[in-house]
């Protein structure tokens, strides 16, 4: 379903680059985390499979396609087949959680009756039924995260990219939320979460690409957020007090790993 | 649905950036004023072309009851001095000159000038009597009008020899000035019109910055997206050269058609219908400079 074959990319010249030779491939119906620091190459990864950005050097492959031969007018037609949910949740904060869903059907010209039946069916999958008049700023942060996760999936994408969902909300919170994924990747979506919420991995027990550097330093099935081999060559990463990774710089505004 | 959706989308577009859109028409609406300004000048001008240019171009007015010109010292022209004049114009020296030539009488005048003017009260003031009769020369060639004045001021009978057509020239010159400096002025709001449209048009985006991202996330097409800004800065403009139209013709209609009708009443101004030829190309020009610029801003400001 998405193929990275030996892709680089390169934000700045004289930085070292953002992703380097990655080769990956995550199949149809697949749940995948991609874990790391910040600064590793994680959201990179997510907006080249978007088409936000260009690989410097490679070839990424959405469905088959290569994504550089995607001309500009097509490339809507890709972004339809990904559904897309963020740490901050990006809602529409003038509208309601009902039509903050349809507004992703409404802009891609869907008619009112389907929108009307749609609407409500998607809301249930994410567990907000009886909240569709509600208005962002009335839920909580899990709840606004349903919101978009519906909205991501109402045009039934094959693919779902998930670019740190859980990094403004509790782990109570988180766990319902990849439950949320989970059912969704049940139903045949295809997962991809960038995430470094290692208590969220280590339950979940899905495949886990880790990324250092912009390298792919691991890929193992059923895994938990820190390898079980030990790596040779690779220094291990140093852990604070709590387990947790020590935080590095990320990008400005981003403001990842605050629990 | 989807267009139901860019028409909503407009709304809260043009409700949002009231302040700006509201300028964005004022603006518009002054610079299409100059340009239609300039376009009602040349239809002006036209209409008095129309009328005089290639009709007259010198006059050899008569002596009549009044005249008080030394060629005139023996009183009004007689059938005579009149006969010889004829003659002399049919003259092979003057002859190699003229294209044709025509003789104006009092009542001819009068009923030209009646045709002419025949919405104006000034022509129940006149009477034939008031008109001088004339030859009316249409020259080969208009810079040869010397000769003909030359030879014909002295004769007797004659009051005075005129060039029309220079007199028309004159004015036409101070006319195609003001439309000049009408068309400059235009240019430079122009300018002004299509950097706020820019501007409102980045504003816009700016603000719905949010949703735009969204719209590209789930797929929109660049059409649904860029399309409510681009007719937001449109109907603005439209609004704008609505306006313009409309002040053209007030103008028209009241300005030339009463006002300056009465006050010059010698004169054939164009009518408020005329203008209306203007309000198809204001209306273009303006839904053109604002889909132009909102466009190359879009271009910039709102990634698809
Ligand atoms: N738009 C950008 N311009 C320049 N550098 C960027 C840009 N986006 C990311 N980077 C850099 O690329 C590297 C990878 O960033 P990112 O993919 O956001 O990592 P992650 O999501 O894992 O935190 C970082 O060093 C970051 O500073
Ligand atoms: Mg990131």
């Amino acid at each position: 379903m998405i193929r990275f074959e030996n892709v680089t990319k390169v934000y700045d010249q004289k930085a070292r680059p953002a992703l380097d030779a990655v080769n990956l491939e995550i199949d149809r119906g697949e749940f995948a985390f991609l874990v790391g620091a910040s600064g590793s190459g994680k959201s990179t990864f997510l907006r080249l499979v978007l088409k936000e950005d260009r690989a410097t050097s490679g070839a990424v492959y959405v469905a088959g396609q290569n994504v550089a031969k995607i001309s500009s007018w097509r490339v809507p037609r890709l972004r339809r087949g990904i559904g897309v949910v963020f740490q901050d949740f990006r809602l529409l904060p003038q509208k309601n959680v009902f039509a903050n869903v349809a507004f992703a059907m409404q802009v891609i010209g869907k008619s009112r009756s389907v929108i009307r039946d749609t609407v409500p069916e998607v809301l249930k999958t994410v567990g907000l039924e009886g909240k569709e008049h509600r208005m962002p700023h009335e839920l909580s942060g899990g709840e606004q995260q349903r919101v978009a996760i519906a909205r991501a999936v109402v045009n039934r994408p094959g693919i779902l990219l998930a670019d740190e969902p859980t990094g403004n909300l509790d782990p109570t919170t988180s766990m319902g939320i990849m439950g949320v994924l989970d059912k969704i990747n049940q139903n045949g979506t295809t997962v991809v979460m960038a995430t470094h919420d290692d208590d969220i991995v280590n339950e979940m027990r899905k495949r886990v690409v880790e990324l250092k550097n912009g390298i792919v330093i691991r890929d193992e099935a059923r895994a938990l957020y820190t390898s079980m081999i030990p790596v040779v060559g690779q220094s291990r990463r140093l852990k604070d007090a709590s387990g947790r990774e020590a935080p590095e710089a990320g990008l400005p505004g981003e403001g990842e790993g605050q629990r | 649905m989807r267009l139901a959706f860019v028409l909503g989308e407009i709304g809260s577009g043009l409700r949002r950036n009231l302040s700006m859109v509201v300028s964005v028409i004022l603006v518009t609406f002054v610079s299409l004023t100059f340009v239609g300004a300039a376009g009602m000048l040349q239809m002006q001008i036209n209409q008095m072309k129309g009328y005089w240019y290639d009709k007259v171009q010198v006059a050899i007015f008569l002596c009549s009851e009044g005249s008080t010109a030394a060629g005139c010292a023996s009183g009004p022209v007689t059938a005579e001095q009149q006969a010889s004049l004829n003659t002399l114009l049919e003259s092979p020296a003057v002859a190699q000159y003229v294209n044709d030539f025509q003789f104006e009488s009092k009542e001819e005048a009068y009923n030209h000038f009646k045709d002419q003017f025949s919405n104006s009260p000034i022509v129940d003031s006149v009477t034939p009597d008031q008109l001088p009769a004339s030859f009316r020369i249409n020259m080969k060639d208009p810079e040869k009008y010397q000769i003909i004045s030359e030879t014909f001021s002295s004769q007797p009978g004659v009051e005075t020899v005129i060039d029309q057509r220079q007199l028309l020239e004159r004015l036409f010159s101070v006319m195609n000035g003001a439309s000049l400096v009408a068309v400059s002025i235009a240019g430079v709001m122009i300018v002004c019109a299509i950097l706020l449209i820019a501007t409102t048009i980045r504003l816009s985006a700016f603000s719905r910055r949010r949703e735009t991202g969204i719209m590209r996330l789930v797929g929109a097409s660049k059409t649904v997206i860029q399309l409510p800004f681009i007719l937001e800065g449109v109907i603005a403009a439209v609004i704008g050269a609505a306006l313009a139209s409309a002040t053209l013709w007030a103008v028209a209609h009241f300005f030339l058609g009463e006002f300056m009708s009465q006050q010059y009443p010698d004169t054939a101004f164009i009518s408020s219908g005329q203008t209306l030829i203007l309000v198809p190309a204001l209306l273009i020009l303006g839904a053109s400079l604002a889909g132009i610029s909102s466009l190359l801003t879009l271009r910039r400001y709102l990634r698809v």
